[in-house]
This record gives C-alpha cells, sequence and structure tokens, in this order.
C-alpha cells in the first residue's frame, strides 16, 4: 500500500460546475521516495498538496475517489484529527521563509510550538530538541539562534528554520513548495542537498514542487509533469529527460537554455496555457502541440498506460526508443 | 566597432544610519566596477543578490549618480553632465524591469505607455506616434487591438513584451535588462529571450543583462561579469567563463547550478556559508572566508582585478586554475 493515494483528485473555486483547477488527477508516493511535480504557473501543482493538507477553504471545492494518506481518508477526517497528522505525519515546507515564519515570535518559540503540539514536549526537553533539531538543519551558531527573530535571519536560514519545524514531528511525508525558488544559486544548492540527506536519514518521502527542470533532474526519483490542471506525464528520472513521451514534456524540456547551446534561437512552444474560458473540448495541448492531430481536437487523452512512461497523449513520442 | 558603453572605477556608496548615538555606516554597494561595451554586443552581469548588480543597473540608466567613477553613455561623459545634457542621455539608455507587474502603469493603456517615450522626446504629431506605436507593437508580438488595453488584461510575459517595446521606442543605445526573466515561466522565458534577441539583431542595440540564472545568460551573452559584494570576481568572453572559470566564486557558481545532463566526471564544488554583512565586509578577499582554497594571503590582501589569459580575474591564485 502506499504511503500517499490520490485517485481521481478535483479541485474547484466557486460553482462546482466551475473549470476545475485541479482536473482528475491520480498520483501516488510510496514510503522514502522522492517525487517531483513540475509544472508552469497555475498548473495546479501547489492546489493539490493544498488540498491535501486541508488548507483549502470555501469556496473551494475538493472532490476525489480517494485522497489516502498512511491509511486515512484525507477528506473524511474532522478538522482535528487532521490537525494531529498535518504538521506531524504530513509536512510541508513553504516557498517563501520570510513570510513562512511568524515574525512576532522566536525561532526557538515557533520550533518548541511543534513539539509542545504534537509530541507533548515541553520546558528543557523541548529546548534540548529544538536545539538538535536546528543542529541537524546545519545552523551556525544554533544555541543562539534558538532567540532570534526570523528578521535577523537570512533567506537561507530562515528556510532552514522551516525545514527544523516541519522535520521535528518526524514527518513520513515533506512537502517542500519550490523550497529554493527564493533563494540565490548557492544557498539552493545547500538547502537542496540538505532536503535530500534528511529524507535519506529520515527515509520519509519527499514530494518536491517546483518549476525548474534541472532541480528535478538532480533531485527526484520520479516526476509528474502538470499542465492546466492534469497530470500529463508521470515517469521516473532520467528516462522522462531522455525521452520524453508527452509533447508538453518534450516542449518544455526544449525551452531551457542549456538545450539550445549554441542556437541563436530558444525552441518555444506558441500560445499560452488556457484559461477557464478558452479551455479547449479536445487535449488541452491541442491548440499549442506541433504534432496535432484531428482526434486531439475532438477527445481528450486519458494517461495511457501503454506508453513507456505514463502520458496523457494519444500520440506518444519515441515509442520505438524504449 | 563602436564603444556605446564605457565605465571606468564606478562605486555607488551608501550611508546608512545606525541609530542616533553611533555615526552613519558606509555600505560600498558598488566598488569599482569598469567595463567597455560594443553596439549589438551583451554583457551578462551575474551574481547573488546583494552583489551590485541592481545598483550598478541604477547607475548604468542615470536613475542613481555613481559617487566616483566615470561613466560614457555614447562618447559623453555623465558625471558633471548639466540636466539638459542628461535628459538627452537618457534617450540612449532605457531600461527593462524585473516584475512585469509593477513596472507598467496599471491605469494608462498599453497604447499610452508605448506612446509616452515619444510624446517627451520627440516633436512628432499623435498620428505619427500612433504609427510608430503600433508598428513596434506589431515587432513584440502584440496584436493591434491590444493598443486600447490596460495591463492587467495582459499575461506576464505578454506585460515584459510591452515593457521591452516601451523601452524600445526610442532605439536606445544601450538597454539596462534587470532580471528580464526571472518572473516567468520556462516556456514563456524562452519566448521572450527569443525577442529580446531579435531586437538586438534589428537594431544592434547593446544589452546589459543582469540575471543570476547562468543557464540564462549562457545563451543571451557575448562577455560575462561576475561580481561578489560589490566588487567585480571575473570578467571575459562567455565561451573562455563557462569552460575555465578562473575564480573560485565562479566555479562554485557554474556547479552549484542544476542541470539536467549532469557531468558525472565534475565533482559538485561545496560552498559554505551565507554572503558577509556588507556593512562589515572581510578584510582581504571579500570572498575568502567561503572559499575553499583560501590562504593568509588572502585575508590580508585585496587581490587585484587583473588580466590572466583571456578575461579579467580577482584572485590571488587565478594562474593555477588554468
Amino acid at each position: 500500500m502506499s504511503l500517499l493515494q490520490i485517485k481521481n483528485l478535483n479541485v474547484r473555486f466557486g460553482d462546482p460546475k466551475a473549470v476545475p483547477v485541479v482536473d482528475g488527477l491520480d498520483l501516488s508516493v510510496e514510503k522514502g521516495e522522492v517525487l517531483a511535480i513540475v509544472g508552469e504557473s497555475g498548473s495546479g501543482k501547489s492546489v493539490t498538496m493544498m488540498a491535501l493538507m486541508g488548507l483549502i477553504d470555501a469556496p473551494g471545492i475538493i472532490t476525489a475517489d480517494s485522497l489516502n494518506f498512511d491509511g486515512k481518508d484525507m477528506l473524511k477526517l474532522s478538522a482535528s484529527q487532521r490537525r494531529k497528522i498535518v504538521g506531524k505525519d504530513l509536512a510541508m515546507v513553504f516557498q517563501d521563509p520570510m513570510t513562512a515564519l511568524n515574525p512576532s515570535y522566536t525561532v526557538g518559540f515557533q520550533i518548541e510550538e511543534v513539539l509542545r503540539q504534537h509530541l507533548g514536549l515541553s520546558g528543557k526537553a523541548a529546548r534540548q530538541r529544538a536545539l538538535e533539531l536546528l543542529k541537524k538543519v546545519e545552523i551556525p551558531a544554533p544555541e543562539s539562534r534558538l532567540n532570534a527573530y526570523p528578521h535577523q535571519l537570512s533567506g537561507g536560514m530562515s528556510q532552514r528554520v522551516a525545514i527544523a519545524m516541519a522535520i521535528a514531528g518526524e514527518p513520513k511525508l515533506l512537502i517542500a513548495d519550490e523550497p529554493t525558488t527564493a533563494l540565490d544559486v548557492t544557498i539552493q544548492a545547500q538547502i537542496m542537498e540538505l532536503l535530500l540527506h534528511l529524507q535519506k536519514e529520515q527515509n520519509m518521502a519527499l514530494i518536491l514542487i517546483t518549476h525548474d527542470l534541472a532541480v528535478v533532474a538532480e533531485t527526484a526519483q520520479r516526476v509528474c509533469v502538470m499542465y492546466a490542471g492534469q497530470a500529463v506525464e508521470v515517469g521516473h528520472v532520467p528516462q522522462l529527460f531522455d525521452i520524453p513521451a508527452h509533447p508538453y514534456t518534450e516542449a518544455l524540456l526544449a525551452a531551457i537554455p542549456e538545450h539550445s547551446e549554441g542556437a541563436e534561437r530558444l525552441a518555444t512552444l506558441p500560445g499560452i496555457v488556457p484559461g477557464r474560458y478558452d479551455r479547449p473540448q479536445g487535449c488541452l495541448l491541442s491548440p499549442r502541440c506541433p504534432y496535432v492531430q484531428e482526434s486531439c481536437r475532438q477527445q481528450r487523452p486519458g494517461l495511457d498506460p501503454k506508453a513507456h512512461s505514463l502520458a496523457r497523449c494519444f500520440y506518444p513520442l519515441n515509442q520505438e526508443v524504449a | 566597432m563602436a564603444v556605446v558603453l564605457t565605465a571606468r572605477d564606478l562605486t555607488r556608496h551608501y550611508e546608512v544610519s545606525r541609530g542616533m548615538f553611533k555615526g552613519h555606516a558606509l555600505v560600498r554597494a558598488l566598488n569599482g566596477v569598469s567595463f567597455e561595451l560594443e553596439a549589438g554586443k551583451t554583457l551578462a552581469v551575474v551574481g547573488e543578490s546583494g552583489c551590485g548588480k541592481s545598483t550598478l543597473a541604477r547607475a548604468l540608466t542615470l536613475i542613481e549618480e555613481p559617487s566616483s567613477g566615470s561613466l560614457k553613455i555614447a562618447g559623453h561623459e555623465v558625471t558633471g553632465a548639466s540636466k539638459s545634457q542628461r535628459k538627452q542621455m537618457r534617450q540612449d539608455v532605457q531600461m527593462v524591469f524585473q516584475s512585469p507587474y509593477a513596472s507598467l502603469n496599471p491605469r494608462q493603456k498599453i497604447g499610452d505607455q508605448l506612446g509616452e517615450p515619444l510624446l517627451i522626446n520627440t516633436n512628432l504629431s499623435r498620428a505619427e506616434r500612433r504609427e510608430k506605436v503600433q508598428a513596434m507593437m506589431q515587432q513584440v508580438g502584440l496584436r493591434p487591438e491590444h493598443y486600447q488595453r490596460y495591463p492587467h488584461m495582459f499575461s506576464g510575459g505578454q506585460r515584459q513584451r510591452i515593457a521591452l517595446a516601451r523601452a524600445m521606442m526610442l532605439q536606445p543605445k544601450v538597454l539596462v535588462a534587470d532580471e528580464p526573466t526571472s518572473a516567468l515561466d520556462v516556456s514563456i522565458q524562452a519566448q521572450v529571450l527569443n525577442l529580446f534577441m531579435d531586437l538586438q539583431q534589428q537594431y544592434h542595440t547593446a544589452y546589459v543583462f543582469i540575471s543570476h540564472n547562468l543557464a540564462v545568460v549562457r545563451h543571451v551573452a557575448d562577455d560575462v561579469l561576475v561580481m561578489y559584494l560589490g566588487r567585480p570576481a571575473e570578467m571575459g568572453p562567455k565561451e573562455d567563463i563557462y569552460t575555465r572559470p578562473l575564480h573560485p566564486y565562479t566555479r562554485a557558481l557554474l556547479s552549484a547550478t542544476p542541470t539536467i545532463h549532469q557531468d558525472p566526471l565534475k565533482p559538485k564544488i561545496k560552498i559554505v556559508g551565507e554572503l558577509p554583512n556588507p556593512l562589515n565586509p572581510p578584510s582581504g578577499c571579500a570572498f575568502h572566508k567561503r572559499c575553499p582554497y583560501a590562504t593568509e594571503r588572502c585575508a590580508a590582501e585585496v587581490p587585484e582585478f587583473r588580466k590572466v589569459d583571456t578575461r579579467l580575474v580577482a584572485c590571488h591564485y587565478a594562474e593555477q586554475f588554468l
């Protein structure tokens, strides 16, 4: 049984008949696995994870055939039952470390709060554990940092504190939503290394949400590529990068400057992601796809299990190579 | 080739208040940068936040006066120029900013925003301005009906096209672009970068392209200037810098940048710590506290920015990487 099992997840805002922001998403994560979710802004990567965490309020409407985490149906839990899981077994690190921490409390207090709530530690024991956690995330001079306020820390340091808070409950699944987007490259490298180190050490599953394909190539075992609310390709690293099956994956890879070395122009996918009023009847990529056929315009493809990696396409690419 | 932009020892210092009873502290945001830029060429400025990239951009575009040093735009000296001379020079340097959401006036129609540089700087009639604006809109891939629309009706990529069109309206000799694609998704980034290249070819504009994304820089640049804490670390032709970086900081930066196809033979250089406090920069070489090769000499002596091989490097031991 997978640690996380999502089947046919739909998230809509407002009207139950509105265009879904997440559209029929199937995803599973095994214990100790690193899965990356990539996609452009508005493709539904963050909303999927927020639905799982129970962070979507009205007017958001979540429906799913199954949203199972660690054997529990997350949709059927009461608020107090969910609070016991979220922050402990299921934790999240957010994009902007400067806004993820509470500016009015010290770093030590915020970490101890997790320990008090979820592990029942208090006083000296909590202090001691908070210090250990700061050491674990490799913060220099951790004793003095316990009494520091978030504004006294740099972006990289704040992200380390946010990670310390997330791993305080020894989660089974850590969701990192663009954890390095706000950071410089050398700091990004440090934070990614830290996350992967902790993931291995604690054998936790890690879902990495990002728009940076290069980060995925260096860290993840499996990738889910999302486009306009749908998972369009789910595959393994490095196959997905070498022989992408979905035209969108191929186009995304081609658009990275690294792939057009020496070329005058970068390969581009014409047009933009469809909005709620111009959602095509057929395949969502059909207005932009270079390989489009008549059938693509008429019908929506499902995730084809015959292709070498799961691809939502009638005519997956690179089949003969695989 | 005509040199259109010359900077000699450009510095910009800021005084920072430290409270009521202490004297002002001095931040050397830009500390002696020199370069020449020819028409039709691109100089890329790379470095992490706080390295002085944006201060350089503000000095080059005459938004802020440099504290010392000389700056020549199209052969005219900027320091000591009168107000009317400056107004003339401003037509020759234009800027594209990072966030297309903040750099367009939300209450002005696109057509009017694009026409404003012409209204201020030329004596063209309303009809002539309109014609020029529409020609430019077509060139950057906007449709004629967009003339009457407001910025909120456009996507991020389209807004950056508008910002670029506005900067190019007066056909400047130099265009300073400060992280123009870092707010965009990869596929949109590729479209906008292509547009940058097309316009440069057509108008022969010199670009100063500021970015922290080394993959993007590799695609657009002719020359690269790497900065660290307000000082130049290394400057030279793009290919030389990317294939054989001589400054340890450049090497670390390149190694920290994630890539899709990793070279397994190239070990990752780990760089510890974060950018030092600019109020209290380290003695000697500013990088010595994070540098894996640092010696006693690095802590004592500020390295000279000197010619090594085909480029300029500020490192005492640059030769050993040759």
